[in-house]
C-alpha cells in the first residue's frame, strides 16, 4: 500500500514538473510577433531593402518587427555578452526591429530545433547560425532561403561579397545562388611550441618528412608518461584529417555528389597519420578522444605540437608560458602547406514571414560591418572573416599584439573546402567509421578507404541520380 | 436493475481526476507511437527532394534495417549495454541502500555521496569522466596503475573498451538513484518480522536473503522497470564520451535513432526504429509485470 502511494506521489511530481516545463517553454515558441496592426503589414521586401542606406530616416515609418535568432552557445567563447552588446547597438540604429537571441546547445542542437519546428508545421526563427557545411541538407529540406535578392539590392553587392575571405564562402553557394553569410569562422592549424623547437635546434617543419622527424625528436618518454611531439584528436576525425589529404594532393571529396576516399593521395595521408605513431612513435597510438586535453597539454608545455582549431588560439595564448607558433599543416612535398576552414554561417529561414526575413538580413549586414567583424574576432578568437576588418584600427593594434591572429588567417590561403556534400551526416559517418578502423589497426589504410568509398557511393545514389 | 447499478457506479469525479493524465498519455505517448507506426511504412527523407513526400513501401524500412549488418550491430550493442548496466546498477543500489540504512553519525553525508551523481547533469558529468578516461594521466589509468596494472588503456578510443566506458558512467550515474528507492523500501519494512527472525536466531545473511530481499520484491520490480527504461533512454554521455564510436562500437538504439532522424533526416527509418524500440520496451514491461504477479499468487 505504502509503496503504491509513493508511486502516485512520484507520478504527481513528474506530472507537475512536466507541466511546469511545458509552461516555461511556451514563451520561447517562435510565434511572438506582436505587431500593433497586422492589417497594415504590406511592406514588401524591396521597400525594406532599398531603405537600408537611409534607415535612420525611414525607421519612423517602419512597422515594428521582432525576429528570433537561434544561436549555438556551446562554442569556445563567451558569446552571450558579446552578442547582446551587438544587438543593443543594432536596435539603437533600427528601433523598429527587436532581436530576440535564443541561445541553445551546440550547432547540432540549433539545427535539430529548427528541423523539428519546421517539420512540425511551426514557424521557424527568422535567422540562425548553423554550420557552413549544413548547406545541402538545409537546401534539400527547403529550410533556408537564398540571399541573392538582398545582395542585388545593395548599392555595391559585389564589393560586399568579395570582401569576405574566399575560403569562407566555399560552402555558401549552390546552384549559382548564395545561401549563407560567413560569421564565426575558424581554420585547422598546427600550433607549435617555438621555445622547444629553438632549444632542440629544430627548424619549423615544411614537409611531412620534416614534420614527422620534428615530432619524433620532441617526444620525450618520462617512464610513466610521455610528452608527445604531436597530438591529433581523432574521435571526430574528418576535420583535422582533411588538411593531411589536401597536403597529399587530393581533398577527401570532389563535389556535392562525389567523394575521393579511395584516392591514392587520401590513402597516403591515412597511412602518414598511422605512421606518426606506428613508425615515428611521435603521437599516441589509436583513436584519441582528446580534443580538450590535447589543447591543454600543448598550452601547459607537455606536448610540442597540436593540430587544432584556430578557435582555441585565445585560450592557448592565455595559458601558455612560452612562445606559441601557428602555421598551416606542412604538406607532403617540401614547402607545401594545407588547411581547411570550419565554423558557422548565418542562414535566413524559410517559413519566417517576409518582414522578419528582411529584418534578419539587416542584422546580418550590420554584423558584417568591418568594425563588428574585427571586434568579434578580438573578443572570441574566431578569424575575422572580411579583408576590410583587418584595416580597422582595433584589428591592427590587435594583430600587433597577437601576430598569431594573422597566421591563422594566412593559413587559409592553403585551405581546401571543408567536407560538405549531399547526405552529409551519413557520408561523414561512413568516413569516420573506416578511418577509425584504420587508425585503430583493424584494417589497412587502403582497405578501409576502399570500403568507405563504396559505402559512401551507395549512400549518395539516391541523392545524385 | 442492471443499468441502474451501472449508473450508480459511474462517478464523474474519477474521470475528471484521470483526465489530465489520460490526455497527457494520449497526446505525448499514444499519438506519437501510432504516428510512428504509420510513418514506418513509408519512404520519406527530408533531405532528398523527391522523397520529401512520403511513399508507401510496406515493410521496406524494417527489411532495410534487419538486413543491415550495421543496424544488427547497434541492436547487439544495445543489449550489451543493458546487460552491462541494469543488473549491476540495481545490485549496487541495493548494497548502497543497506550500507546507508544505519544509525551512524554523518550518515546523511554518505547518502548524499551516493546520490549526488543523479543530481549532476549528465553532459557535464560525462565531460569530467572524459578526463578520468584520458589515456596518459587520467584518474582511471592512474588508479589501475596503483593497483599494479601496467597497461595504460585508451578507454574511449579503443573499440573494445568504448562501450564499457559508457557503461561504467551509466552505472555510476544510476546506482545512487536506485539506492533511494531501495532505502525507502527498506525503511517501510515491518519491524515485527525482524523481531521474529531475531527470536528464531536467524543470522545476517538469512535475514537479508530470506526476509529483506523477498519483501522488497515489488520495489525490485519497479526499479528493474525504470532501470531498463533508463538503459534505453540515457545517451547524453555517449555524445560526450565517444560520439557513438570509434567505428560505431558504442552506438546504441536511441543514439542511432537520433542520427537517422536528425542527421540523415530519414523519417521512415527513424519511425521504424521507434516502433522497434516501443515493442522491446513493451515486451519487457509486460513480461516483468506478469512474472511478478505470478509470484504473488
Amino acid at each position: 500500500m505504502r509503496t503504491k502511494k509513493s508511486y502516485f506521489v512520484i507520478l504527481g511530481v513528474l506530472l507537475i514538473s512536466l507541466l511546469a516545463a511545458c509552461s516555461t517553454t511556451t514563451p520561447n515558441q517562435p510565434v511572438v510577433q506582436d505587431q500593433p496592426d497586422p492589417v497594415e503589414e504590406t511592406t514588401s521586401s524591396e521597400e525594406v531593402v532599398s531603405g537600408e542606406d537611409t534607415a535612420s530616416v525611414e525607421e519612423t515609418e517602419m512597422d515594428p518587427v521582432t525576429i528570433q535568432v537561434f544561436y549555438p552557445i556551446a562554442v569556445d567563447a563567451p558569446i552571450t555578452d558579446v552578442l547582446n552588446g551587438y544587438i543593443a547597438d543594432f536596435q539603437a540604429e533600427y528601433p523598429y526591429i527587436t532581436v530576440e537571441p535564443v541561445f541553445s546547445g551546440g550547432y547540432a542542437d540549433v539545427q535539430t530545433a529548427i528541423q523539428t519546428t519546421i517539420d512540425g508545421g511551426g514557424q521557424p526563427p527568422a535567422m540562425a547560425v548553423m554550420l557552413a557545411t549544413a548547406l545541402y541538407d538545409l537546401i534539400n529540406a527547403d529550410y533556408i532561403v537564398p540571399m541573392d535578392g538582398y545582395i542585388n539590392n545593395m548599392e555595391d553587392g559585389n564589393a560586399y561579397i568579395n570582401d569576405f575571405l574566399p575560403a569562407f564562402l566555399e560552402n555558401s553557394y549552390y546552384d549559382d545562388q548564395l545561401w549563407s553569410i560567413p560569421f564565426q569562422r575558424s581554420a585547422v592549424v598546427l600550433y607549435y611550441n617555438v621555445d622547444m623547437f629553438n632549444e632542440a635546434g629544430i627548424a619549423v617543419p615544411n614537409s611531412w618528412q620534416s614534420w614527422a622527424e620534428a615530432a619524433q625528436a620532441l617526444t620525450v618518454n618520462n617512464g610513466d608518461s610521455t610528452n608527445w611531439g604531436l597530438q591529433f584528436s581523432s574521435d571526430w576525425p574528418y576535420w583535422l584529417f582533411q588538411p593531411l589529404a589536401i597536403g597529399a594532393g587530393q581533398n577527401i571529396f570532389i563535389d556535392d555528389c562525389h567523394v575521393a576516399f579511395d584516392d591514392p593521395a587520401v590513402i597516403d595521408a591515412v597511412q602518414f597519420y598511422i605512421d606518426l605513431s606506428a613508425e615515428y612513435g611521435a603521437m599516441p597510438a589509436g583513436v584519441q578522444a582528446n580534443w580538450a586535453t590535447s589543447a591543454t597539454d600543448f598550452a601547459s608545455g607537455t606536448t610540442a605540437m597540436v593540430a587544432h582549431s584556430s578557435g582555441s588560439l585565445t585560450s592557448i595564448l592565455n595559458q601558455a608560458e612560452f612562445e606559441v607558433g601557428v602555421m598551416p599543416y606542412p604538406g607532403k612535398e617540401a614547402d607545401t602547406y594545407a588547411s581547411v576552414p570550419g565554423g558557422g554561417n548565418f542562414y535566413i529561414l524559410n517559413g519566417a514571414p517576409q518582414e522578419q526575413q528582411d529584418a534578419a538580413w539587416k542584422f546580418i549586414e550590420f554584423l558584417s560591418r568591418p568594425e563588428y567583424v574585427a571586434d568579434y574576432s578580438i573578443q572570441t578568437g574566431y578569424i575575422a572573416n572580411r579583408f576590410s576588418a583587418y584595416e580597422t584600427n582595433v584589428m591592427q593594434t590587435y594583430v600587433n599584439d597577437v601576430p598569431q591572429a594573422l597566421a591563422t588567417r594566412d593559413a587559409l590561403q592553403y585551405a581546401g573546402a571543408e567536407l560538405a556534400l549531399q547526405n552529409l551526416g551519413q557520408v561523414r559517418g561512413i568516413f569516420h567509421d573506416y578511418i577509425q578502423r584504420a587508425i585503430n589497426g583493424e584494417m589497412s589504410a587502403a582497405d578501409a578507404m576502399t570500403a568507405a568509398q563504396s559505402e559512401a557511393e551507395a549512400a549518395l545514389v539516391d541523392f545524385c541520380p | 436493475m442492471r443499468s441502474r447499478s451501472a449508473r450508480k457506479q459511474f462517478n464523474p469525479l474519477v474521470y475528471i481526476l484521470l483526465a489530465p493524465t489520460a490526455i497527457f498519455v494520449a497526446v505525448f505517448t499514444v499519438w506519437p507511437v501510432l504516428l510512428s507506426l504509420y510513418q514506418s511504412f513509408f519512404l520519406q527523407r527530408m533531405n532528398i527532394v523527391r522523397f520529401r513526400e512520403p511513399t508507401f513501401i510496406g515493410l521496406g524500412n524494417y527489411i532495410t534495417l534487419f538486413t543491415d549488418q550495421y543496424f544488427l550491430q547497434v541492436i547487439k550493442n544495445t543489449f550489451s549495454y543493458i546487460i552491462g548496466t541494469v543488473p549491476i546498477s540495481i545490485l549496487l543500489g541495493f548494497l548502497f541502500a543497506l550500507l546507508v540504512n544505519r544509525k551512524l553519525r554523518g550518515i546523511g553525508l554518505f547518502r548524499l555521496a551516493f546520490f549526488h551523481p543523479m543530481v549532476l547533469p549528465m553532459v557535464s558529468a560525462a565531460t569530467i569522466w572524459l578526463f578520468f578516461f584520458t589515456p596518459d594521466y587520467g584518474l582511471f589509468n592512474t588508479a589501475l596503475g596503483f593497483l599494479g596494472y601496467s597497461g595504460s588503456e585508451n578507454w574511449t578510443g579503443n573499440p573494445n573498451l568504448a562501450l564499457l566506458s559508457v557503461i561504467i558512467v551509466a552505472i555510476w550515474k544510476n546506482s545512487g538513484y536506485y539506492m533511494i528507492f531501495y532505502l525507502a523500501g527498506i525503511q517501510n519494512l515491518p519491524s515485527d518480522v525482524y523481531e521474529a527472525a531475531a527470536l528464531d536466531g536467524a543470522n545476517g545473511w538469512q535475514v537479508l536473503w530470506r526476509i529483506t530481499f523477498p519483501l522488497l520484491r515489488r520495489t525490485t520490480v519497479f526499479i528493474t522497470t525504470i532501470a531498463f527504461i533508463d538503459a534505453f533512454r540515457t545517451v547524453d554521455h555517449i555524445f560526450v564520451l565517444t560520439g557513438g564510436g570509434p567505428s560505431r562500437s558504442s552506438t546504441v538504439l536511441l543514439f542511432e535513432l537520433w542520427q537517422q532522424r536528425f542527421e540523415y533526416q530519414n523519417i521512415g527509418i527513424s519511425a521504424a526504429i521507434t516502433v522497434i524500440f516501443v515493442i522491446i520496451l513493451l515486451a519487457f514491461t509486460i513480461t516483468n509485470f506478469i512474472v511478478s504477479e505470478r509470484k504473488e499468487g
